[in-house]
């Protein structure tokens, strides 16, 4: 006999103690209570009766008893779960791998989801590996539960994990693992070692599925913005699909499309300025074995058009560049008149407040300033000849730009992402928690900036980042690295999500989909996180090599001390109510 | 607290105790005596003898018959009429003792209207001293306060303190025994004793609804308040059963030994309101008229 949480001689002492204990709990003589009574002679007269004494008050006592010591008896059972066979047996670990990508949450057949079918499965295998150390491990969090000889604790983290759709960088490895099964629906192509017992919980089964939404500005001059939605039906069949897609609280569309077998149907939808930015889709269809990827959710950060201030005495290039930018909403003052504001993003030219702003700002030539950092060497006529793959200079053209002079600023938390060939800064960033900056090191009249190309694309893409932190839409459930200047991450229940801080990025993992709110210092960015890709919506096949055979497991399969623990409750329910009726002892 | 106010000794004084028996009184009263005498209630003729009173000559027969018949009438006396009062610790409970001093009280209290002679006599496992009022109405404040006096304490000894009764000479009368007749020796040889004086004996059964009740569950150690013997018992819905049973069966035992030996039976019940038992109860058991 093995004991899930003891050895065996514990298990059994714990076990023959409770009995122990409960019998000399039951036998101790508690001082009676005095009941004075007028005459003990009618008392007398129905003690000696025989008839006072039926067959039950005389076996009660002893039935109360035996009551007693099975309950202690059962309780202890529930308590050490013993399971048959010789402790010792068959030692080594038993790695269970559980598939915990969003296909495994497809309803099967027979009313299941592939999920519930692994769980039992695995339940199963725990239960006849009993005795041996157990470890349980997901493909998207790695070794979650073990090792331990308990499998109740396996049993109840099995109850606890759900599909989460993320995937581990890496296969979980475990020392001196005897065996490895592995509860999978092939959904997701892995490379395994040959050494894994593969549990299949995979059938056939037809889906429906948002496999793409992305809202994004218009090209055109007619609208707006415009959002591309891809819906895909991977069913044996052709069926109907229904599809609503609503901003805020309005529905922009809501149609039936009949989608044929293995086809996606596309759609480009125009969006006005008016409404909100918040976008959803929802698709329902007759033969639709997964929810989780008929939703799918985008931000329209058009809709909420940039709030920029430009203190500058001559704004007139950033005026005429920023007055065409339907996406800002720009004001310009004098240095003498600012006022520090609720501006998405500062723009100073060539002057600085001397205190640090709080708002994110771009500075174009700024003079020195002691939070900005110590003034450096000027360069004329620098060259620009090296880039980073930062954001603010993605497709700017630095070799139409004729620079008169740069100057540079000595301070460690700015970073040069373009140089001259000096080595003279020529744009540096500042990106940290307590505030984000693009700084120019040269002034708008010091170039020919104003009449080339590079010039809207620099000024939006630093418009954009500054106001933006992330990027990198549309994006899966799973791990995010971010800039250090996010400070909080806000999920779609409303809840902060917990910040890891590695070296010079900020990590977060975005298990559910929905919207989240990315805040860094002082600027915000929504990103929508949805489920439906090809590769997990398309359900109806598997990258194992022995599919078709679907498991015939027990669902409902619990261990025997579960019946155990009730069966002990039901016995002291009816001890309880059996003496307070006096009929037992 | 057991005291009458003057509304309700009112309504004592239209009753009378009554006896079955006629018993030659000691003084002079309004009850009819065995013994014939000056009375006004015409009983009989006899033939005139020497010496007899010549005013009761009935000249009107000697007129028609010519006999010298002499006119006899019942004489009206005293009745003795003995109160026993069970003092023992087993009438403490359920206010059973207080309707016994209300009952002797209030028996004493129509005895005296009437002139009877009330000898009051406590008891336990002995006689206790008794108390003797004397005659008339006034008397009651003695009796009153004598009962008031007595605390319910001590064990039952029916034949003991019936022989301590029977050891003096004492007038016949009417013995009423108020009493729960819980006798750990039984109460049979006790009443069997008492009724063996000749005196016309009446049982007062002073009961409560609750003594038939036990107001415990479990291990209990039941403990007799006048021999304090005790017994740990286990009491069960069925134990609980057959005491009710068992006390209603000595209740039904007292009643059948007096209907068997003639002694006249009342049951009171403590919980009965004191006015229902004397001008109800007593009535239809015939203790009062």
């Amino acid at each position: 006999m093995r004991f899930g949480a003891l050895a065996a001689w514990q298990g059994w002492l714990f076990i023959a103690t409770a009995v122990v204990a409960a019998i000399a709990v039951f036998r101790i003589k508690v001082r009676p209570a005095r009941f004075d009574v007028p005459s003990m002679a009618i008392w007398r007269k129905v003690l000696d009766e025989p008839r006072a004494r039926s067959w039950w008050d005389r076996i009660r006592r002893a039935v109360s008893l035996a009551l007693t010591a099975l309950i202690a008896l059962v309780l202890a059972l529930a308590a050490v779960r013993p399971t048959p066979g010789a402790a010792g047996a068959d030692d080594g670990r038993i790695l269970l791998v559980l598939d915990t990508s969003w296909s495994m949450s497809a309803r099967t057949s027979g009313g299941a989801t592939r999920w519930q079918k692994a769980v039992a499965e695995a339940r199963a295998v725990a239960a006849a590996a009993a005795g041996q150390e157990l470890l349980l491990a997901t493909t998207a969090d790695g070794l979650v539960e073990g090792p331990t000889t308990d499998a109740a604790l396996i049993d109840t983290t099995l109850s606890r994990l759900a599909p989460g759709g993320t995937e581990a960088l890496a296969w979980p490895r475990v020392d001196d693992v005897r065996a490895t099964h592995f509860f999978t629906d092939g959904a997701v192509p892995r490379s395994l070692d040959p050494g894994v017992i593969v549990h299949s919980v995979f059938e056939p089964a037809p889906n429906v599925a948002v496999t793409g939404f992305v809202a994004r500005p218009s090209t055109s001059t007619t609208a707006a913005s415009e959002a591309f939605l891809e819906v895909a039906n991977f069913a044996p069949a052709a069926q109907q699909v229904r599809i609503r897609v609503v901003r805020g609280t309005a529905i922009v569309t809501e149609r039936d499309v009949q989608i044929g077998a293995g086809d996606a149907w596309r759609q480009v939808l125009t969006l006005d300025q008016t409404g909100g930015p918040r976008l959803g889709v929802h698709v329902s269809a007759p033969r639709n074995a997964v929810d989780v990827d008929d939703d799918a959710v985008a931000w329209l950060a058009a809709a909420e058009p940039i709030a920029v201030t430009v203190v500058s005495d001559a704004p007139e290039p950033l005026e005429r560049l920023l007055r065409q930018d339907a996406n800002v909403h720009s004001t310009f003052v004098r240095p003498a008149a600012y006022r520090p504001g609720e501006a998405d993003v500062l723009v100073f030219d060539r002057w600085v407040p001397v205190e640090r702003p709080a708002r994110p700002m771009l500075c174009i030539a700024p003079p020195p300033v002691a939070w900005l950092g110590r003034a450096g060497a000027e360069e004329s006529a620098p060259k620009w000849v090296a880039s980073t793959d930062h954001p603010v200079l993605d497709g700017v053209d630095p070799f139409s730009l004729e620079i008169a002079r740069v100057r540079s600023y000595q301070s460690p938390a700015l970073s040069a992402v373009a140089l001259s060939a000096r080595g003279t800064p020529i744009v540096s960033v500042l990106d940290s928690a307590e505030s984000r900056a693009v700084v120019l090191g040269f002034g708008i009249a010091d170039s020919n900036i104003a009449a080339t190309p590079a010039f809207p694309v620099l000024m939006g893409n630093a418009l954009e980042w500054l106001a933006h932190p992330a990027s990198g839409e549309p994006r899966t459930p799973g791990p995010i690295a971010l800039s250090p200047s996010v400070t909080r991450i806000t999920g779609p229940d409303g809840a902060s999500l917990p910040l890891v801080h590695a070296g010079d990025r900020v990590l977060a993992n975005l298990i559910a989909p929905g919207l989240y709110s990315i805040d860094a210092a002082g600027s915000r960015r929504v990103v929508g996180v949805n489920v439906g890709q090809p590769e997990i919506a398309n359900v109806m096949r598997t990258s194992l090599p022995a599919a078709g055979t679907p498991l015939s497991v027990r669902l409902s399969a619990r261990p025997w001390w579960a019946y155990a623990a009730l069966a002990a409750l039901a016995l002291l329910a009816i001890e309880w109510i059996t003496w307070q009726r006096r009929i037992t002892v | 607290m057991w005291r009458f106010d003057d509304r309700f000794l009112t309504k004592l004084e239209y009753l009378r105790v009554v006896s079955r028996r006629a018993f030659a009184g000691r003084d002079r009263a309004d009850r009819l005596s065995r013994k014939r005498g000056r009375g006004l209630e015409f009983a009989d003729y006899r033939a005139y003898a020497h010496g007899d009173d010549i005013r009761h000559i009935d000249w009107k027969a000697y007129k028609r018959l010519n006999r010298l018949l002499l006119r006899l009438f019942d004489e009206e006396q005293d009745l003795a009429i003995y109160l026993f009062v069970d003092a023992s610790a087993s009438m403490a409970d359920h206010g059973k003792f207080d309707q016994a001093r209300r009952i002797a009280a209030a028996l004493c209290y129509i005895g005296l209207v009437h002139l009877d002679r009330i000898t009051i006599l406590p008891f336990g496992s002995r006689l206790l001293p008794e108390t003797v009022p004397g005659r008339g109405r006034a008397r009651i404040v003695p009796v009153f306060t004598a009962l008031d006096r007595l605390k319910p304490h001590g064990g039952t000894d029916l034949v003991q303190s019936f022989r301590q009764f029977a050891a003096r000479a004492r007038q016949r009368g009417l013995a009423v025994v108020i009493s729960d007749f819980l006798d750990p020796a039984g109460f049979e040889a006790g009443l069997r004793m008492l009724a063996s004086t000749r005196h016309d004996v009446c049982a007062v059964h002073v009961v409560s609804e609750r003594d038939g009740q036990v107001d415990a569950a479990g291990n209990v150690r039941v403990v007799d308040v006048e021999t304090n013997e005790s017994r740990s018992v286990e009491i069960t819905p069925g134990l609980a059963a057959a005491y009710a049973r068992a006390w209603q069966e000595h209740a039904a035992d007292v009643e059948a030994f007096c209907r068997r030996y003639r002694i006249a039976y009342v049951r009171a019940t403590a919980e009965e309101p004191f006015e229902d038992v004397m001008l109800r109860t007593f009535r239809e058991g015939g203790l009062v008229a």
